[in-house]
């Protein structure tokens, strides 16, 4: 356990200085156990409700992984995040949660099982982009394309793809919270 | 959308984004040095100032407020981080105020008893609660954005820091102004100015820094 907390650390400080390899594999990696989290937590929104919320909170530590301090261990940080999102995501559901950090450790990782679920809310909310910003959400996201070859199929540059990018998925993470509430 | 696709999206944009330390330091140098610059500008710095500079008594309320200003800064850059409300110590703020409360009651025993009421109200404490939280809208305001930059998990106690600290450095900037150098005036009066901030930012800091 304590080796896999040593990968999460180097693996932020490589994804947080721009590689973007490192980050996938980063959020692979903690996407298990956080959905362990939510799913021990909040049993009662159902799978596809619970994957919902896991959305919301990879949004969040997405936004805000500049709050992470190299050098700083991993865990502290992602779980505050998580507990911060989770309670968070069920007020607006109108639920109350109880979620103390300490028992963060002894849930167990959770699969999205063979047929993972797909987030309802998520496909409305790309709805709800613009076109362009839509699209590369879907290329990068669900095709599995990358920057360079997004950007030469929609004519731009590979440096305005990311913005475009960044920008989406900013919106994204505001459409959502906005859409629950 | 799958988790993975959402994952595959988020790790594509490798946007760097900035430090906040950095933020913190660009934002507050500057907010400081045009508090300072307005002060002289507009009241000027006391005429005495090189020997109030070396006058212990003196010296003493810059070097109160001014390490308040800098333990409350680095407590807000703490907090702004999501783990930081659990890591965060208030005793170094405690520990200012019984530096502050320390120096009152030598000032009270010091100062002859027909003395001490003259001592407390002085001749500018209404310039002192109007400057004071004037020179600290800049400081705050940059702090507070730089927690909204961040990912606090305490509101309220994030608003209260920040408050704290720009309220402190206003306090210490306004301090090359004022020439009441009773600690039975400045403690009570700068305090009081202190304070109305902090209760301020604290309420903003509520209201403005969830995410």
């Amino acid at each position: 356990m304590a080796e896999q907390g040593d990968a999460w650390e180097q693996l932020l400080m490589a994804a947080n200085a721009g590689d973007a390899r490192a980050y996938g594999r980063f959020l692979q990696a903690v996407t298990p156990v956080l959905r362990g989290i939510v799913r021990a937590k909040g049993g009662s929104l159902g799978e596809a409700g619970c994957e919902d919320v896991l959305q919301e909170v990879l949004f969040a530590i997405h936004l805000k992984r500049h709050t992470w301090e190299a050098g700083s261990p991993v865990r502290p940080w992602l779980y505050s995040i998580t507990r911060y999102k989770v309670v968070d995501a069920f007020r607006a559901r109108g639920r109350k949660i109880d979620m103390p950090i300490d028992d963060f450790a002894d849930v167990l990782a959770a699969d999205a099982g063979p047929d993972p679920t797909d987030a309802a809310d998520m496909e409305k909310m790309i709805g709800m982009l613009d076109g362009r910003s839509a699209t590369i959400i879907r290329k990068i996201g669900l095709e599995g394309i990358s920057v360079a070859e997004t950007g030469a199929a929609l004519t731009m540059s590979e440096g305005a793809v990311r913005v475009a990018l960044h920008r989406a998925l900013k919106t994204l993470a505001i459409l959502r919270e906005r859409h629950v509430k | 959308m799958k988790t993975d696709d959402l994952i595959r999206a988020i790790s594509a944009d490798t946007l760097r984004q900035p430090q906040l330390r950095t933020m913190l330091v660009l934002g507050m140098l500057p907010s400081l040095v045009i508090a300072a610059v307005a002060l002289w500008l507009v009241l000027g710095f006391r005429a005495d100032i090189t020997t109030a500079l070396v006058t212990p008594i003196s010296l003493a309320r810059i070097i109160l407020t001014g390490v308040l200003g800098i333990f409350a800064t680095r407590l807000a850059l703490l907090m702004a981080r999501p783990e930081g409300g659990q890591l965060a110590r208030l005793w170094p703020l405690a520990a200012v105020a019984a530096a502050a409360f320390g120096l009152v009651l030598w000032a009270y025993v010091a100062t002859p008893a027909e003395a001490r009421q003259m001592a407390v109200v002085g001749k500018t404490m209404t310039k002192c609660l109007v400057t004071i939280p004037l020179l600290s809208v800049l400081p705050v305001a940059t702090l507070l954005y730089v927690l909204r930059q961040g990912a606090t998990t305490a509101p309220m106690r994030a608003g209260f820091v920040a408050g704290l600290a720009g309220s402190g450095f206003a306090a210490a900037i306004y301090a090359l102004h004022c020439t009441e150098d009773s600690p039975l005036f400045y403690v009570t009066w700068y305090g009081l100015a202190i304070m109305g901030v902090t209760l301020v930012s604290t309420f903003i800091g509520a209201r403005s820094l969830r995410w």
